[in-house]
């Protein structure tokens, strides 16, 4: 019993102090993923990255919303939905102290507005995300562009697939037929 | 899930509970189906490094001793029965805790041909702890939270987009291909998240007040810098920046 008790006040005191200090984790640490939904452009890459299904994205045409949507109960921490958001706004924190009483408070919604076609006028994709492909366009333009190229590279950003087959298949239809001028 | 509806007289013992075994809450693990992720960090928090013990959380090697189930791995079809036969056993008032990702929703394996689901598709759950795995700390915190002796930080957020925002494409001053090529090769010798923080650093220098050729201000950022590998990705990042081919490789 004495054995021990010197053990005890020889003891160097491996155990951490959390939770009566905060841990220190690495800047590292694989943590709660923190969306900024003011940075999101709702292009759903992370949606498509995530293994397991923890990211949704519901898309109901008919309000014209899309709707992003987190559970950190599926969520593995795996970093995957951070390294292909294309503007930076999904990052892992380190955070840990994520135990709930109620399920719903693992979930973490965000609402984003869907855009009209400028054809049909059918909601077809996130108008931040519309907005944001332009600017990328305007940005990566080479040299100084007619603002009339400009204008129709823009309508054509926010055209939907469809409108955009029908209008290459109406152009394609406009275009001379081989021969015809040698006839 | 519904609730499964409780008598009165048990929910009133079930309010209690905590409040009775706040220093000493006997724990029984029920592995319904994990990887033992899972398990290898409830062992590391009872490890002398995080210690669970010193709070009077105790493992116990019956469901009869247990006032708390730990529910780990997802509910597979193998383990219901014998779930449902601890969760049986376990003298009521008991606290249900669901482990790990698996444990809360089925996690990476929800949508198996031999997963239920989440334990709590199976047995009413009274907190959440989820992580993959949680670290010994999660652990410790779920515990307290379910003792009743620290508050949950989580709660649910709902955003909804308002008419102004708007994204800006980032660094508007650096030509966009340049931007494009830094920031691949510092992703190419960094990996993703330190690759985009070093090249966030490389832009900052471009930015910065001090006048000075690319580098000049590189080097100058070299001479401060302690990690001789975030300087070697800086130099060649001023490299792809002025056109100089690569000659390390």
């Amino acid at each position: 019993m004495f054995k021990l008790l010197r053990e005890v006040v020889r003891g160097r005191g491996e155990t951490v102090r959390y939770p009566f200090a905060p841990l220190e984790v690495n800047p590292d640490f694989r943590g709660r993923p923190e969306h900024k939904a003011e940075d999101c452009i709702a292009c759903a890459a992370c949606t498509i990255a995530c293994p397991a299904n923890a990211l949704r994205m519901e898309t109901d045409v008919e309000a014209g919303t899309r709707v992003w949507s987190i559970s950190y109960g599926r969520c593995i921490f795996c970093g995957r939905c951070e390294e292909v958001c294309p503007t930076h706004a999904i990052t892992l924190t380190p955070d840990f102290e994520l135990a709930v009483l109620d399920k719903k408070d693992l979930v973490r919604t965000a609402t984003f507005a869907l855009a009209p076609c400028v054809s049909c006028g059918t909601p077809f994709a996130p108008r931040k995300e519309i907005d944001y492909v332009i600017a990328l366009t305007e940005k990566a333009a080479s040299a100084p562009e007619l603002p009339e190229l400009m204008d129709s590279r823009r309508r054509l950003i926010a055209t939907c697939p469809a409108c955009k087959r029908t209008q290459e298949a109406i152009k394609i239809g406009s275009f001379e037929k081989p021969g015809a001028r040698g006839r | 899930m519904n609730e499964i509806p409780f008598s009165t007289s048990l929910q009133k013992l079930k309010n209690e509970l905590s409040r009775n075994i706040r220093r000493s809450a006997y724990v029984y693990r029920v592995d319904c189906g994990g990887c033992n992720g899972c398990e290898i960090e409830i062992f590391a928090a009872i490890s002398p490094v995080f210690d669970a013990e010193r709070f009077g959380i105790k493992i116990v090697a019956s469901p009869r001793h247990a006032d708390i189930l730990l529910c780990t791995g997802a509910m597979t079809r193998a383990m219901r029965v014998p779930a449902l036969r601890a969760y049986e056993a376990a003298p009521d008032p008991k606290i249900v805790i669901s482990y790990g990702a698996c444990g809360c929703t089925g996690g990476i394996f929800h949508d198996l041909y031999c997963v239920w689901g989440g334990t709590d598709k199976i047995l009413p759950v009274d907190v959440y702890i989820p992580g993959c795995p949680p670290t010994p700390a999660a652990t410790i915190y779920g515990f307290a939270v379910a003792l009743g002796l620290l508050g949950q930080k989580l709660q649910r957020h709902d955003h909804e987009e308002q008419a102004d925002e708007f994204v800006a494409v980032a660094h508007p001053t650096i030509p966009h291909d340049l931007r494009i090529n830094v920031e691949r090769e510092a992703r190419r010798m960094a990996g993703y998240r330190e690759g985009y923080a070093i090249a966030q650093k490389f832009f900052g220098l471009l930015g910065a007040a001090e006048a000075g050729s690319v580098e000049e201000r590189v080097e100058r950022f070299a001479s401060s810098e302690n990690d001789p590998r975030v300087t070697e990705v800086m130099r060649r990042l001023g490299d792809v920046f002025t056109g100089r081919p690569d000659v390390s490789s």
